[in-house]
Order: structure tokens, then sequence, then C-alpha cells
């Protein structure tokens, strides 16, 4: 092998610059390659944690039918019960019951539909980022204090501050008339307009007062510590959940489609593109590869008198161009990690990219961090590539004759 | 002229003299070629789309508001019926359609279910030629006239009501006062939105019908305004603005939908940086292509300087070799793109991820538009930066001695 | 045994329409250890029928044996090796691997055989000494004059101690006193180790060293004769 490895690389540095423009193909795509995969996946990540954060929590149970009707009466019984005893089961305390209703709310001087959210002040903190960014007030701390929490565009149209009185009139679960006045004792600012306007929280307890739920509620919201673990524990509660009873555990990509086929839409067109780079650096290099067989006819045809097989000519092309290949990997991966430590340091934002980051919940500069398989998917695409673009070159090489080839210019 | 015509053809012949090396360079430039404009047309239809249905739903391309309504959308926030100077820009040339609406928060309840909604109080006639809304309504028929007593609501919402045509509804809002303003209606229409959010979010009933509920006399909230187009709204927006006068608020559809307005900037700069990406992956193979070339015709340049040729003449032929390479492939690659594009155009079927697509914003059907402005500034790009990247070749080649390069080995 | 035996060998080339007559009807037979000079001017059949013998052409028409074996209808790859192991050639000219320094030439066929690494250097030490390179083993081809080259090329051509050398105009690039120099190095090492060897060449200095000429004209044998060599 030792001489036939000298031989291959020796071969490259005939034509230096050929072999280095060849290289530096396979370099430009490697870099972006490992610079954009690293982006997405970092930003792919972000998008789901931040927004199952804020609200939907990674699985759900819930009566069957609510995840699409939304119904009052599609409620959960003994639901908070059914909390702690899931929390027992599952061994965590990031498990938090939500009951939901529709409601107008009046301030003095306005009147607005809204979601009405009842909400466990001791769990909802653990399964929502909600309480979190509660900016002015705090977050409601009894399960039955006449208490809310509002959002920062909400309360402007409505025209109130905390302390301000608001009165909730609605249907209860079994449809008679649900009202009671509130006292708004925080305001929260997620930074997303739609969120701000359209719901309040109360204590769950107070809800279940108000609007007649009884010992019933409509979701319980639980979050695990990492995305990996949810279909674990989406089969850990299903065995948790009373036998005989109809609930359902749903996860978080049945919760919010959207989310899951958004990435997938952005990372197929991604994948195109991705695929376009790989076939240009692939043509690159048959071409040189080509070429740098096609001048070496008649030294192969002198080679090939000695005895050696156009197998082993073969290989011997295809060696040459995996160890261009190997410069190509490694150069790509080296500036490609460096680029992202640099970009990582000082952060990474376009024109235009706060309207696009408010709408899927992500922060204004984005921070990218070296991982391993996003830094190592791409260039190793690309390598493949270039070695099955030199299969071709090596196997035409099966039908060189030496005698022709000896004659060759 | 007489050396241009020579060199052309000596570029020309020199093209095929390796003809599988000069293929191969064409396929990677017409896949290039091709990649850049398939994959900015599907880009452009996609955001186009979503501009256009935006503009359809906000509606319109302007809107003049009360300066007091985009922070607190409320029925006192109003402005007058269009009269005077107003109303003479609004039948003005630059216009092509223009409708009056009463927009404001309600609260529409079915015999089961309430939810809150944006009421929309709407002249049909003028609305026909600006909305969306009447073509939308699939089911049933849409409003008759401005005092037309009927109810249009979207498909979505008439599923969460539990409602359906003929059925009764309840709308209560404010007045000015304060005081509940409510009324019941029949469903008429049902609506049919490519975004779904839409359904649920919006209902429409008669004009007049509204001011009346309303008790708001001869008062709008919104006027809504269509130019020629989406991208070149300024001269719309100022000559509405300057008969408005100071006290109203006069906003392009890109400041009423941030996320929309710089979906667009955002479009325009990734269109420009895929195709300079797409280029560089090629440049690589260009440039080598080139310097092959020249290195194989050492000797014979030589010959050429020799015998008296200027060196300008030298390089001129390599650039043309360069330009012809260029142009073949751009032809091939444009053929490409305008064969693929065409039998797409009825849309391409992407409901797998539909509600990741209402996620950006977009629709579950994919309509590529190939504009001419982007195929012609691909082709420019991938001309100049072309001859950009074939003028090293080229001078290294027009600076060879005669003596050295005919004796070169 | 004989080294080589041709009975009747033809080979006829097609050049688009025309058809041109390379061997015809060819019988010869070579002892081991001879040193043969197949003689004739430009297009007259030395060269091919070298490259029959050779294995790297294969006739129309006739038998070939190589050291008792039948070769004329062997598998490509079964005459590839054939030649590896046992024939050496040696070119007019571009003989070496041009990125290979004297040593790894000489090596890398001995490499392909599968000899061992240190077999393989104590025998390219020996036969490059035993042609006059030595101290010049690290040189790349570029770096030598054409005479050494030429060393190179036998060098790497005995190393594997085949049964034939055979040897296509070896002297036709080279000044008269480094054929001569050529020529003694190939008359050596066929005394010393009883290869035997084929030489096509039409010079005359080349000539003088052969034992034996058989002289070729379009393609068939007009004279075959043994000489008192120089």
């Amino acid at each position: 092998m030792g001489i036939t490895l000298r031989l291959a690389w020796r071969n490259l540095w005939r034509q230096p610059r050929r072999t280095w423009l060849t290289a530096g193909a396979m370099i430009f795509s490697n870099v972006i390659l490992v610079f954009m995969v690293s982006l997405q996946f970092g930003m792919y990540g972000m998008m789901i944690d931040n927004t199952l954060a804020v609200f939907t929590g990674h699985l759900q149970v819930q009566a069957p039918g609510y995840i699409d009707d939304k119904k009052m009466r599609q409620s959960i019984p003994d639901a908070v019960a059914l909390g702690e005893s899931l929390r027992q089961g599952l061994g965590i305390d990031t498990v938090a019951v939500r009951a939901s209703a529709f409601a107008l709310a009046s301030s003095e001087e306005r009147s607005f539909g809204v979601q009405v959210v009842g909400i466990q002040p001791d769990y909802e903190p653990r399964v929502s980022s909600l309480p979190g960014l509660v900016t002015a007030g705090r977050y409601p701390d009894s399960n039955d204090a006449l208490e809310a929490i509002v959002g920062t565009v909400l309360a402007r149209n409505l025209k109130v501050d905390v302390g301000d009185e608001l009165t909730l009139i609605g249907s209860g679960r079994d449809g008679s008339f649900a009202a009671s006045i509130v006292i708004i004792s925080g305001i929260f600012d997620s930074g997303m307009a739609d969120i701000d306007r359209s719901f309040i929280q109360i204590p769950l307890g107070t809800f279940q007062d108000v609007f007649f739920m009884e010992s019933a509620a409509h979701e319980i919201v639980i979050k695990t510590a990492d995305l990996s673990l949810v279909d674990g524990v989406v089969a850990q509660t299903e065995s948790l959940v009373p036998a005989g009873s109809d609930l359902v555990v749903h996860d978080w990509d049945a919760l919010n489609p959207g989310l899951k086929q958004a990435i997938q839409a952005d990372l197929a067109g991604a994948w195109f593109m991705y695929g376009i780079l790989v076939i240009l650096v692939a043509f690159s290099v048959l071409n040189t590869v080509l070429m740098s067989v096609l001048e070496r006819t008649r030294e192969f045809g002198i080679v090939m008198s000695l005895g050696l097989t156009p197998g082993r000519l073969g290989r011997l092309v295809m060696l040459e161009t995996s160890l261009m290949g190997i410069i190509g990997f490694v150069f790509g991966i080296l500036i490609g990690a460096g680029l992202i430590v640099y970009v990582g340091i000082n952060g990474f934002s376009y024109p235009g990219m706060d309207e696009m980051a408010d709408r899927f919940n992500m922060p204004e500069r984005i921070y990218p961090t070296v991982q391993m398989l996003p830094l190592l998917l791409g260039p190793t695409i690309v390598f493949v590539g270039t070695v099955l673009a030199s299969l071709y070159p090596a196997a035409r090489l099966n039908w060189l004759e030496p005698v022709q080839a000896m004659r060759a210019a | 002229m007489r050396t241009a015509a020579v060199v052309a053809r000596l570029a020309w012949r020199n093209l095929w003299r390796n003809h599988r090396r000069t293929i191969i360079m064409l396929a990677a430039i017409a896949i290039g070629v091709w990649a850049m404009m398939f994959m900015t047309a599907l880009m452009r239809g996609m955001v186009n789309d979503m501009v256009r249905d935006a503009v359809k739903s906000l509606p319109g391309h302007v809107q003049v508001h009360n300066a007091g309504y985009r922070d607190d959308p409320s029925v006192v926030n109003s402005l007058e019926m269009p009269s005077g100077e107003l109303l003479a820009a609004l039948n003005g040339p630059e216009v092509t359609a223009w409708a009056p609406r009463v927009r404001v928060p309600a609260v529409i309840s079915s015999e089961r279910e309430s939810r809150g909604v944006t009421l929309i109080g709407v002249d049909p006639a003028m609305e026909r030629d600006i909305s969306f809304v009447t073509d939308a309504t699939t089911t049933g028929r849409f409003l008759e006239g401005s005092a037309d007593s009927g109810l249009i609501i979207g498909a979505k919402l008439a599923d969460t009501l539990d409602t359906e045509l003929g059925k009764r509804v309840v709308l209560m809002s404010q007045d000015p006062d304060n005081e509940i303003a409510d009324r019941g209606f029949r469903v008429v229409g049902i609506f049919d939105a490519k975004v779904q959010n839409l359904e649920e979010a919006f209902v429409f009933i008669g004009l007049t019908t509204a001011q009346k509920m309303l008790r708001i006399d001869r008062q709008i909230h919104e006027i809504a305004i269509a130019g020629s187009g989406f991208r070149d709204v300024a001269p719309l927006e100022n000559s509405i603005a300057a008969a408005a006068g100071p006290e109203l608020s006069v906003l392009p559809w890109f400041e009423l939908d941030a996320y929309l307005g710089t979906m667009l900037g955002v479009m325009d700069g990734f269109v420009l940086v895929w195709i300079v990406v797409v280029f560089l992956a090629l440049s690589f193979g260009l440039v080598n292509t080139l310097v092959m070339a020249v290195f194989e015709r050492v000797r014979e340049i030589g010959l050429m300087l020799a015998l008296g040729m200027k060196p300008y003449v030298i390089l001129s032929q390599i650039i043309v070799e360069s330009i012809l390479l260029l142009l073949i492939g751009l032809l091939i690659g444009n053929l490409l793109a305008w064969a693929t594009v065409i039998p797409l155009q009825d849309g391409i079927d992407v409901s797998m991820v539909a509600e990741g697509m209402e996620m950006f914003g977009a629709s579950a059907v994919l309509y590529p538009e190939l504009l001419l402005d982007d195929v012609i500034m691909a082709n420019v790009i991938v001309v100049v930066l072309g001859i950009v990247a074939s003028l090293s070749p080229a001078w290294r080649a027009s600076r060879y001695q005669p003596i050295e390069a005919i004796t070169k080995a | 045994m004989s080294a080589v035996r041709c009975v009747g060998v033809s080979r006829i080339f097609k050049q688009g329409d025309l058809e041109v007559t390379g061997l015809d009807n060819v019988s010869v037979e070579i002892e081991p250890a001879e040193f043969v000079c197949l003689v004739a001017p430009s297009g007259g059949g030395k060269t091919t029928l070298l490259n029959a013998i050779g294995g790297l052409d294969k006739p129309d028409a006739g038998e070939i044996w190589v050291a008792g074996k039948r070769i004329d209808n062997l598998s490509k790859s079964d005459l590839a090796e054939m030649r590896l192991n046992n024939i050496g050639f040696v070119f007019q000219a571009y003989n070496l691997i041009p990125v290979l320094t004297a040593r790894e030439n000489v090596e890398f066929v001995m490499q392909v055989q599968g000899v061992r690494a240190d077999e393989r250097r104590r025998r390219s030490d020996a036969i490059l000494a035993e042609v006059g390179l030595k101290g010049l083993e690290d040189r790349r081809p570029a770096k030598m004059s054409g005479g050494q080259q030429q060393r190179v090329a036998v060098a790497r051509a005995i190393v594997s101690q085949p049964a034939m050398v055979l040897a296509d105009e070896p002297t036709a690039n080279l000044d008269s006193h480094t054929a001569e120099q050529l020529m003694e190095l190939f008359v050596s090492l066929n005394e010393k180790h009883g290869t035997t060897f084929v030489i096509a060449t039409h010079d005359q200095r080349v000539m003088a060293y052969a034992k034996r000429i058989v002289r070729m004209l379009d393609g068939q044998i007009v004279e075959d004769v043994r000489q008192q060599a120089a």
C-alpha cells in the first residue's frame, strides 16, 4: 500500500492549481453546508422549544375530541387529582392542569372577547414560560384568588392597568350564565402580539367556580426534560391514565402540527439547495479526474505493460480522488467550524430577521454552536459525491488497451 | 473586425477540441443555472402569493384609519365617510378600487358557543373589487347590499360554533358610549379562506346595518385602497396621504403587516445570495476548465505569439471561449428552467405541510413564478462574474513568452 | 522448452477502411538465455511481434507459447499477470512514472507482486547498484539523463527476475556512447542472470551486440541469422 499511497498523493500535485481549485470547490461547498446546517439545526431546536414553552408543552392529556372542537363540555373529570397522580407516576413536577373558556372581558371603557384560561399557580410556571414574562405586577399566587393576568396589548386595548377590575361574562360548562369580577394582578409581555392580545389567565380554582366546572378541567399539560424523551413519556402517561376512561394523550406534534411541518417545509427547500451544491462539486471533480486520467494515458499504458490490471489503475484513480476529497473535507470542516465560532460570539442576524423572529418565537440574534452532526453531515455527503464522481473515469480505464494507450500523445 | 471573427471562430473550435470536458462543464452550468431559476421561481411564487393573499385579506395596498385606531381598535376611533379632497383622490387614476368598512371587535354567539371575532361592515359592490371574501363565499350567497341583514361567516368558525346556513347567531359589541350593542343575524353565506385563521377571525355584515347596530351614523373605521401592484405603493400612498390630511393615518400594506413586508425584502436578498452561491460553486470548475485548456495549448499560444499575434488577442480568445461556454450553458439552463416551471404552473401540492405553510403565512399550494427580472438578473450575473473568473487564466495566457512557450515539454 | 515459440502468427490492423498487415504468418522460436535482435525498418513489424510475444497484443491467427505456456488465448487479466511475473519491458522513452524516484519505480512492480518491504528494499538497492546507479536511488526521472532513465527502466525490468526482457528501440533517444553503455549492460545481465533478451531495433550499433538477428520486412521474417557478437 505504501508506494501506491505515495503515488496517489504525488499524482495530485502534478497540477497543484487544478487540485487546489477542485478542492476549493469542495471547501467552499463544505463551509456553506457546515454553516447553514448548523444554523438550521440550532434554529429549529430553538423554534420548537420556544413555541412549546409558551403554551403547548410537550404533551397533553385531554378528553377525546377536545383537540379539534375545544368545546367546554369535552372535559377531564377529577382533573386536579389526575394531575397529582400523574406527577407521582411520572416522577416529575412539570405537570399542570388547565381549563379554558371564552368570555367577554369588560373594563370601564372597553369590552373584548377573550379566552379565559384557568391555571394552577403552583405548577403553571413549571410548564410554561408565560409566568416568567410578567413585566408589571405579579402572577396570581393562590388557587382561588379573584385575580387575573392580562397581555400588554389587551391591557392597552381595554385601557386597564395592574389593580384595575375586569368583568368576565360567559357560559359555564352546562351552558348556564357565568360571570365574575377579577382584579388584574399582573401584565405579561411575550413580545408576540397574537398572544398578548387574546387571552387572560385566572387561577384554576376560581375558574372551576365561575364556569361551573366542578372538579373538571380541559388540559393536563406535561413538559419533559428534553424533546427526545417525549415518546417515552407519552407511553408512560397513557398507562397511568385511569383504565376505562377515554382520555387521550397528544404529543406536541398533534397539538401544534404546523410546527413540525414548517420545519419540514423549510428543510425540504434547504435539501434541494444543498443537493445542487453537492452535484456541482461532483461535476467539478468529474471533470478534473477525467482530465488527469486522460493526460496520463501513455503512462497508464506503460504501467499496464508492466502487468498492472486496469482494475488496479482504477483503484489508484479513486484513491487519488479520495485524498483530494479528504483535503476538501478537513479544510471545509475547519473553516466552517471557525466561522460558526466567530459568528457564535457576535451573533447572527440578517435584515428582516426580527419580524420573522417574532412569528416563530425566535430571539433576534442567533448564537450558533458547533455540534457534531451538522458539522459532519454536509461534508460527508460531499465526500461521498466526490468518490462517486470518480467512478466513471476509473471505470473507463477498463477499456484501456496498453498498446493504443502507449501510442497516445 | 476581421480579428474578432477569427477570434470567435478559433474560440468556438477550441471549445470542441476536448468535447468531453466541454460537455461536462456545459452540463454543470446548465444544472446550476436551472437550479438558480427553479428555486427562485418557487420562492418568488410563494412570497408573491403570500403578499397577494394578504393584500386581499387586509385588504388593499393602502389603508386609511383614524390616527388612534391602530393602537386602540375600538368603535370610537372612527372617521367620516370620505368626501371632498379625499373622495377625489379615491376616485383618481392611481386607485383601482376602494372600499369603506366598519371594523370593530365583537363577540358572536350561536346556540352553543361564543367566540371573539372582528366584525366587518362592508359595501358589497365596492368590497368585491378589493377583498377575497366575495369570491371565497362558497356556500350560500354574499351580501346583496349595504343594508343586507344577513351575515357571512368563515367555515372554521361555523364549525366551532356548531352553526350553519340559515341559522341564527347573535353579534354583540360596544357603541361609542360603551353600551352593549347587539343584534341577531341569519347566516346567509359561508366562506373558505386559504389561510384558516381568516375563517375564524372575521364575520361580515352590511355597512349600513353595522352602522345602525353600533349607533355610529355615517362613521366608518377603515378605508381599504387598491392600486396597480404591491411593489410600488409609494405614489399611491403619498397621494392619498396628501388628500387625507394630518389627522388620519395612511399606511401601506407592508407597515400594516410588518412580517410580510420584510419577507418580501428578505426574499429579494435571498434570491441574489442563492444565485451568487451557485455561481461561485460553478466558478471553480469554470476556472479549472480554462486553466487546463490554456495549459494544453501552451505551445500553440507560443506559436501564435511568435507569428505576431498581439497578447490582447490571446486574452480575448480565452475570454470569448469562456463566454461561449457560459452562453450555451445559460441557454440550456434557461430552457430547462422554463420547461420545468411551465408544467408546474398549476401549482405544486404541498398540503402535507399545510399547517406548516400557514405558520409561514403561505398556502398549501405553491405556484412557481419565473419573473423576467429574475431571469435577467441570473443571466447577467453569470455572464459578468464568469468573465471576471476567466480574467486570470486569460491574462496569464497572454503573458506567455513565445520561446518559453514553444519549448515547453 | 523454448523461451518463445510463435507458430503462424498473423496480426492485421484496421485503420478506417484500410487494412494494414502487421504480421503475416510469422513463425519463430527463441531459446532461453538467447540475445536476439528483431530488425526491420519502421513499420516492418518488429514492434508488433514484440507486443505479441509480450502479451500486449493478441494475434488474429496463430499460436504463441511463452515458457511452455500458450498465451494467445489467455484473458486480459491472465495476460497482465503473465507480464507482471514473467516479462520485463523497456521502451524507447517514457518508461518511468515521473512522480516516483528511481528506487520507487523499481519497487513499484514488486509491491504489486506482493513482495515485502524489506525484501523490496534489498533487491532494489542491489539491482540499482548493478546497473551502475548507486547513489541515484532517490532521484526523480526528470533529474536524470536519458541514459540514466533507461538504466532505471532496465533495473525495473530485471528486478522481478523475469524469464524474458523485451526492449523496443531502447537506444533510439540516446547518444552513441550512452547507447553502447546500455547495450553492455544488457549483455552483462544476459550472461549473468541467463535472462532471454529480445530487442527490436533498426540501430546498427545495437545489432552489433546481438548473437542472433531476425530480419523482418512488411510483417514477414526474411532472414534469421546467428552471428558472433562483437
